[in-house]
This record gives C-alpha cells, sequence and structure tokens, in this order.
C-alpha cells in the first residue's frame, strides 16, 4: 500500500500533464479527491451529468472545503435543470475537514480526555489545567461527532445515473412507473429487494428503482 | 284500391241479392280445438249472404269470449256470385281444462275446447310455441313467424374445446321481432355471450320475407358425454285470428298494416326453441399428457423474441412467447421460464389478441420481464407450449428457439471506473480544450492528492473503531487502577500526619522535661493521650477525664489494636492521675522519671513496642 501511493500519484500526475502512455492507473480500492473532481469534470464534459455528479459526490466525501468541487457540483445540477443545493451553515461548519483529518482530531481528543481525567485521579495539582484540557478534548470529540452526523445521509444517497429512470409501486419490472427521476438527481437510499432500492426523492416523494439506474454515493464493495 | 274493390263487390251484391234472398245458413267453427293456457283460439261464426244473424255471445265459466271483428268473402262458382260473411270471437281459457261453447245461433252446434295447462318455463315466461318443420329442417314457430336454428359441428369434441357454432334467428316480417339474444339451455357447456347486435340479413322463405339475425359464439363442454343442445329466444308474434282461407285472403292482401287493420292479427310474447342439435364429447386422454400442459385444445404454433439483444447487468429486458392458432385460448397458459442460472425472473403476464369475432382465432402473447445479474454472453433455453390437437387426437409440443443476450457490465458497477475509461477521459480532458457548453466548468486539479482505500468515513470503519476503543479501555482501566490505589494513600497520608503530630507532642515534652517543668510536662502528655484515647473510643477529646480512664481502661475494651492501651493501661490512669496533681503541687521529677513518662506516651503515639 505504501509503495503503490507514490506509484499512482505519479502516474495521474502524468496522465493530467498529456501523457498518452499510461501503463497503470490507481488500484480500483484507492480514491483521491482530486482524481475523482478530475474523473466528474470528464463526465460531466461528455454530456454524462449522472456520473457526472456522482462523481462530484464522491469527491466531495473526500475534500468537504474544496469550492471547486462545491462549484462545479452546482453547475452540473443546475445545468441538469436541476436546484441547487444549499447546505446550513452548522452543517458547513460541521464539515470543516475530511473524514479522515475528522477521524485523528477525534482521536486526539479522546487522548486528550482521557489523560486529563487519569491525572485528575493521580494528581490534585493543576487542576484548571486538567479541566481546560478535557474541555478540549470532547470538543474535538464533539467536531468528529457532529461531522459524522452531518455526513450519515450522504452515506445513503444515490445518484441517478441514466434518463427517466421509472419508478414503480413495488420492486417489480412491471406495471406502469409511478413517476420518472432525472438524471444526476440525488436520492436517499432506504432498502433493497432483489435488484431494487427504495428510494426517496428530495421531494418526499418514494418507489421503487432498478439498481441498474443508481449509483450509491459510497460504493458498498 | 283494395277498399274500393271491396266496396264495389258489396255494392254489386246487394243489387243481386233478391236472387238467392233464402234464409242463410249458419256454421261456427272453433280453431284450434286444443291449446295451451296462455294462448287463445279463434271461434268464426259463419253465414251465407252479405248479412248475419245476431250473435249473443254465451257465458262460459274460465272462458273469455269477445268479439274481435267481420269480414266477408265473395266467390263465383260457375257463374254464381257466392257471398259468406263471418263474425271473429277470440276465446282466451282463464284456467285449464275442457270447455263446452253452447251455440251461438239457435241451429248452430256447441262446440269443444281443450285447453292444457302451461308445462314449460314457469313464472311469467312466455310459452314455447312450436310449429312444424319445413324441408329445409328450419322449425318454423308460430305460424312462421319466426325459427330459431341452431348449428353445431358435426363431429366429436372433447372437454374443454372450444367448438364454433352458429345461431340463425328468422323473424317473419312485420309478424315478428326479437326481445332479447338467444340462450343456451342447460348447464353442461359454457356458452360465450352473444352480442346485442347481430349479423343481420334478408331472406326470402316460402315467398315470404324473413329478417335473418345470426350469432356466431363458441361453446366448450365441461363434462364428457351425449348431449342434445337446444338455444331458445323470446321473440313478440303477430298471430292471425281468421281461418285458414283467410289467411290465404289476408297473405293475398299481402300488407301487415291492412292485415291488422281489419283486425286479423293479435300481439303475443313467446319464446321459440331451436331443434336439438345432437354432439358427443370425448374427455381428454390421460395417456401422453405432458406434465405442462394447461388444458389449451386446438392448434397452435409458437415463437419467442426478446426485447433488447445486448443489456446491462441489472436492466431488465422482456422475453416474449407468441401463441397463434385457433382454440380454446382461456385455456393457453405457460409460466415461461420459471428459474434460470444468472438471471432474475418474473412471472409473466399475458394478452390475447382476437383475429376473429368470436376470440376463436388470434395470437396470445406472453411477457415475462428478466434481469441479468452477471455481464457476459447468456443464452435463454427455447420456450415451449404443451396443448391437445382434437384434430390429431394426440398430445403435442411446439418449441421455440434459443435466443441470445449479451450482457454487458452494468455502469452502476464500474465505481470506481475502469483504468482505461478513466485515463482516456483524463487524457482527452487535458488535451482538449473544454467545449463552450461546458464553459462554466473549473478546471481539473493537477495535483493527485492523497489516496483512501475507501470512501465510508475512516471513524465509521471497524478497523479504525479498535484504535479509540482500546484507548478508551485502556484509559478505564488507568482510571479504576487508581482508583483502587487510592485507600493505601489515604491510610499513609493519615500515618504521615499522624507522625508529625506526634513529633511535635514529643518534641514539648522534651522540652519540659529539660526544662524540668512537670505540670506543663503532665499537661501536654495528658493532651496528647487524649487525642489517642479520643480517636480509639470515637469520643471528643475534651471530654475524656481521669474517671473515663478508669472506667474503660479498667477491664477489656473490646477494641481492636487497644493491646498497647491493655500493656500501659496502670502507667495511662497513672499519668491522668500525676496530670491532675501537678497543676496543684510543686513535686519535682528526676530525669530517669521524664525518661519513663516520654517511653510511655511515645509508645503509645508511634505504636513502638514496649522494652
Amino acid at each position: 500500500m505504501i509503495r503503490r501511493r507514490p506509484l499512482a500519484a505519479w502516474l495521474i500526475g502524468l496522465t493530467l500533464c498529456g501523457g498518452q502512455t499510461l501503463a497503470a492507473e490507481p488500484a480500483p480500492t484507492e480514491f483521491s479527491a482530486a482524481g475523482l473532481y478530475n474523473l466528474a469534470n470528464s463526465y460531466a464534459r461528455a454530456g454524462k451529468p449522472g456520473m457526472a455528479v456522482l462523481y462530484y459526490e464522491r469527491a466531495r466525501l473526500l475534500a468537504p472545503d474544496d469550492p471547486d468541487i462545491e462549484a462545479n457540483l452546482n453547475y452540473v445540477r443546475e445545468s441538469s435543470r436541476l436546484p441547487r443545493e444549499a447546505p446550513t451553515a452548522l452543517a458547513r461548519a460541521l464539515r470543516f475537514a475530511a473524514p479522515t483529518v475528522a477521524a485523528w482530531i477525534g482521536l486526539a481528543g479522546l487522548l486528550i480526555v482521557g489523560t486529563s481525567l487519569l491525572a485528575g485521579r493521580l494528581s490534585s495539582r493543576h487542576r484548571w489545567l486538567r479541566r481546560a484540557g478535557a474541555a478540549l478534548g470532547l470538543s474535538m470529540v464533539g467536531l468528529t461527532i457532529g461531522n459524522g452526523v452531518v455526513l450519515w445521509p450522504a452515506l445513503h444517497e444515490a445518484v441517478v445515473i441514466s434518463a427517466g429512470a421509472p419508478v414503480r409501486v413495488a420492486p417489480v419490472p412491471m406495471g406502469d412507473a409511478a413517476f420518472v427521476l432525472a438524471e444526476a438527481e440525488t436520492v436517499h437510499m432506504r432498502a433493497e429487494h432483489e435488484g431494487f432500492v427504495l428510494i426517496r426523492t428530495r421531494a418526499g416523494r418514494s418507489g421503487w428503482v432498478s439498481r441498474a439506474n443508481l449509483a450509491a454515493v459510497v460504493p458498498t464493495s | 284500391m283494395r277498399g274500393w274493390l271491396i266496396a264495389g263487390i258489396t255494392a254489386y251484391l246487394g243489387v243481386t241479392a233478391p236472387a238467392w234472398a233464402a234464409p242463410p245458413p249458419v256454421s261456427t267453427t272453433i280453431e284450434p280445438e286444443q291449446i295451451t293456457l296462455g294462448e287463445s283460439a279463434r271461434l268464426t261464426v259463419t253465414s251465407v249472404g252479405t248479412s248475419v244473424e245476431p250473435v249473443t255471445l254465451p257465458t262460459v265459466p274460465g272462458l273469455e269470449l269477445r268479439v274481435v271483428g267481420q269480414s266477408s268473402r265473395f266467390e263465383i262458382v260457375n257463374g254464381t256470385t257466392l257471398s259468406t260473411t263471418s263474425i271473429i270471437v277470440r276465446v282466451t281459457p282463464q284456467t285449464a281444462g275442457i270447455f263446452t261453447i253452447p251455440g251461438l245461433t239457435p241451429k248452430s252446434q256447441p262446440l269443444l275446447l281443450r285447453v292444457n295447462p302451461d308445462n314449460g318455463g314457469g313464472g311469467s315466461a312466455p310459452p314455447v310455441v312450436t310449429g312444424g318443420s319445413t324441408p329445409s329442417g328450419i322449425r318454423m314457430a308460430a305460424e312462421g313467424a319466426a325459427y330459431l336454428r341452431f348449428i353445431v359441428p358435426e363431429r366429436e369434441v372433447y372437454v374443454g374445446e372450444s367448438v364454433p357454432v352458429e345461431i340463425e334467428l328468422g323473424l317473419r316480417d312485420g309478424f315478428a321481432r326479437a326481445n332479447d339474444v338467444p340462450v343456451l339451455t342447460g348447464d353442461d357447456f359454457t356458452f360465450n355471450n352473444l352480442s346485442r347486435k347481430p349479423e343481420q340479413n334478408q331472406k326470402i322463405i316460402d315467398g315470404k320475407p324473413y329478417t335473418l339475425l345470426t350469432w356466431h359464439s363458441v361453446l366448450a363442454a365441461v363434462k364428457p358425454g351425449a348431449f342434445s343442445l337446444v338455444v331458445e329466444t323470446p321473440v313478440t308474434v303477430r298471430l292471425r285470428t281468421g281461418s285458414q282461407r283467410e289467411s290465404m285472403l289476408e297473405d293475398l292482401l299481402g300488407d301487415p298494416f291492412f292485415q291488422n287493420f281489419f283486425g286479423a292479427t293479435v300481439t303475443k310474447n313467446i319464446k321459440i326453441a331451436s331443434q336439438p342439435a345432437e354432439l358427443k364429447v370425448l374427455a381428454l386422454p390421460t395417456e401422453g399428457r405432458p406434465a405442462d400442459f394447461s388444458g389449451a385444445v386446438g392448434s397452435f404454433k409458437i415463437a419467442s423474441d426478446i426485447s433488447a439483444a445486448s443489456v446491462a447487468a441489472g436492466d431488465p429486458l422482456t422475453l416474449r412467447m407468441r401463441v397463434t392458432g385457433s382454440g380454446n385460448f382461456d385455456r393457453v397458459d405457460s409460466a415461461m421460464l420459471e428459474r434460470l442460472d444468472q438471471w432474475k425472473t418474473y412471472p409473466p403476464k399475458s394478452s390475447f389478441t382476437a383475429s376473429d369475432a368470436i376470440g376463436y382465432r388470434g395470437e396470445k402473447i406472453f411477457e415475462q420481464p428478466l434481469i441479468a445479474s452477471k455481464p457476459g454472453v447468456q443464452t435463454l433455453p427455447g420456450l415451449a407450449f404443451s396443448y391437445f390437437d382434437p384434430t390429431a387426437r394426440r398430445y403435442e409440443t411446439a418449441r421455440s428457439s434459443p435466443l441470445s443476450v449479451t450482457v454487458s457490465p452494468s455502469l452502476a458497477d464500474t465505481a470506481p471506473p475502469a483504468p482505461a475509461v478513466a485515463a482516456g477521459a483524463a487524457a482527452s480532458a487535458a488535451a482538449a480544450p473544454a467545449s463552450p457548453s461546458h464553459s462554466g466548468l473549473r478546471p481539473d486539479h493537477i495535483a493527485a492528492g492523497a489516496f483512501v482505500d475507501s470512501l465510508v468515513p475512516l471513524y465509521m470503519r471497524p478497523r479504525f473503531f479498535v484504535i479509540p476503543l482500546g484507548l478508551a479501555l485502556l484509559f478505564i482501566g488507568g482510571w479504576l487502577a487508581a482508583r483502587a490505589r487510592e485507600p493505601n494513600e489515604k491510610s499513609a497520608r493519615r500515618d504521615r500526619g499522624t507522625s508529625k503530630a506526634a513529633k511535635r507532642v514529643l518534641a514539648q515534652l522534651e522540652t519540659a522535661a529539660r526544662s524540668g517543668d512537670a505540670a506543663l510536662f503532665f499537661s501536654a502528655a495528658r493532651a496528647a493521650l487524649q487525642q489517642v484515647l479520643a480517636a480509639r473510643w470515637r469520643v471528643p477529646a475534651d471530654g475524656i477525664t481521669t474517671a473515663d480512664v478508669d472506667a474503660r481502661l479498667g477491664g477489656d475494651t473490646g477494641l481492636e489494636g487497644d493491646a498497647r492501651l491493655q500493656s500501659d493501661a496502670d502507667d495511662i490512669r497513672r499519668l491522668f492521675a500525676l496530670a491532675d496533681e501537678a497543676s496543684y503541687s510543686a513535686d519535682k521529677l528526676n530525669v530517669t522519671d521524664f525518661a519513663r513518662w516520654m517511653q510511655i506516651v511515645r509508645r503509645q503515639l508511634t505504636g513502638e513496642q514496649a522494652g
């Protein structure tokens, strides 16, 4: 793993600089925010808004504070006649850092809280310092938890990758569609049954969509 | 025109009447002499001449007699003109039985009328009137006003087989009209509902115009056996009230309007039936019956096709099976592909399109949704459909050809995308300028950035979760260990505090001993022992007096750690006593005494062993 990352970064850089002899790409199990963002741009230019939005969403998971990702995501959505997303200030604040960074911050906070409590048990000296340390550590853990709460819906979201995906009232490919989803629309996945996904749109409408018409923002495998 | 003719003939007869002005003979007839309850008979009183004797209608219980008309007839026989006049009486029975109608004139004879009970139908249903058969096999009813014919194939049929049949209703123009569609009697056959708009044609039968209503339908037997099939239909007919000879004149007059005008007919609602049609029904053989036989009987062919030859994995496609031919399409059924590896199958639905009016011939299409689960070239096996051929008298199985489908990987499964796609897309993005339609996109990022092996946040992965969990357990363990150490720490702290206080007291005692101040020495020693005893006895130190010491140290205190007290009990009591005395006496102690008392106090304060 450690050896592959520099190699993959070098190959990506070579590709972006116009190199045509790409011997290998990052392993399919590796992601980078820049790689996903560039791929989303390619799909957008190729006229595939569904796939573009999917990869912008994935890139945003890794780099939530990247203004380019946010701008291009909104641009593609508006080009597809979909409403622009406007997250709340709290949500924006809680997505202060990438989840990986937030994870280590939370871990450091936990370390500080534990050390403060243990020190208070072992010694009665420097009580104010211990209390300040515990407060700081708790804040760091709280930020990580908040980051997780804000990200949680995105982990169960999917993007419609085909135009006019029919939404049915039952998980079978028969009967008339209740309504149709637009390509690049983001929906919330609530359940799955034999190749069909029970979705809920931002407008609150629910139904079953063929799994082939959707792509989860966070791949399950 | 005919009215003028009748008037002219009447005038001529009036002029020539004196030539045969004799008393006219009178005859009475009733036709028919036997009727069924609900029908009417016609009683005719005929007298020769242009006038008729007055008729007094008799009263017969159970019969209603009513004059409905009068007619005259002129005949020329061998140059002699003969004229007759008739009075027509309608006889309607109210009950069944044999009735005697008295003579209507003094010279006429009584007449007999037999009225049979109505056994057919029931309730208010009109009676079935049957008539003689014509040479063509048509069963005329209601004096030729209507007939009903039921045409079935002259062969053996099988249970469940759809048998095309034809029903023909003939209605003489102006004399009959249909009230409802024909129905099949009996419960041994299923019979399709007939249309209320049948085929309509005109036909001349025996020189009379008829309107023909023709229905086409199919029937199917529900059990084997030999059956006699009859159809019935209600009609409204106009019956003549005159004699046969009069009927001939009426027929000559032709127009039903004039016949009705002269009161020659009555209107009745009746039900006519067809002649029985014999049909033999055989049971389907059990030998050689295929397992997938659904009851289809007829002649069929099948073909299959698929909605798309190539599809992405996960995308639904439709497999169709077309069954064409003739037979009982309502029993044509198929489960198609119930289970298939690499495919998700759903129950098929069917639709039937008839190519004739009765649904005997047509095409039934079965559509089955399928979803491919794995990419690659897949082969859908041929479909089979079993039926019974009544012509060949055996079971047949029709088969379709296998179908090939190319299943490509799903777009959703390519996450992250195939390297070639990613490379190509990225390269094209870098090489080609952005198209005008995408000029709003911000440019690509040059730096590759850090790589992660999953888009799931690190803190939600079980592998990472072990770290904070271990850390938390570590802190909890440390905290519990620190808490376990706490009693020893408190005891040591308390011991350290006690040791300091004891040193201070001992220092005071040494100071007093060096100065030889016995009062101060014993006062300090008593105060120190009061603290020790107060802690042991859990009483206030100030409240411990010499009397308390005498009382408590007089025997076993029963308290743990009081061994030292017991061993020094006498000395402690003595010390308390000396302390009281030293306050008032001026006794001096030598150095040895001070040292001895110091030893006693030190032992109580620090726990050192005696000796």
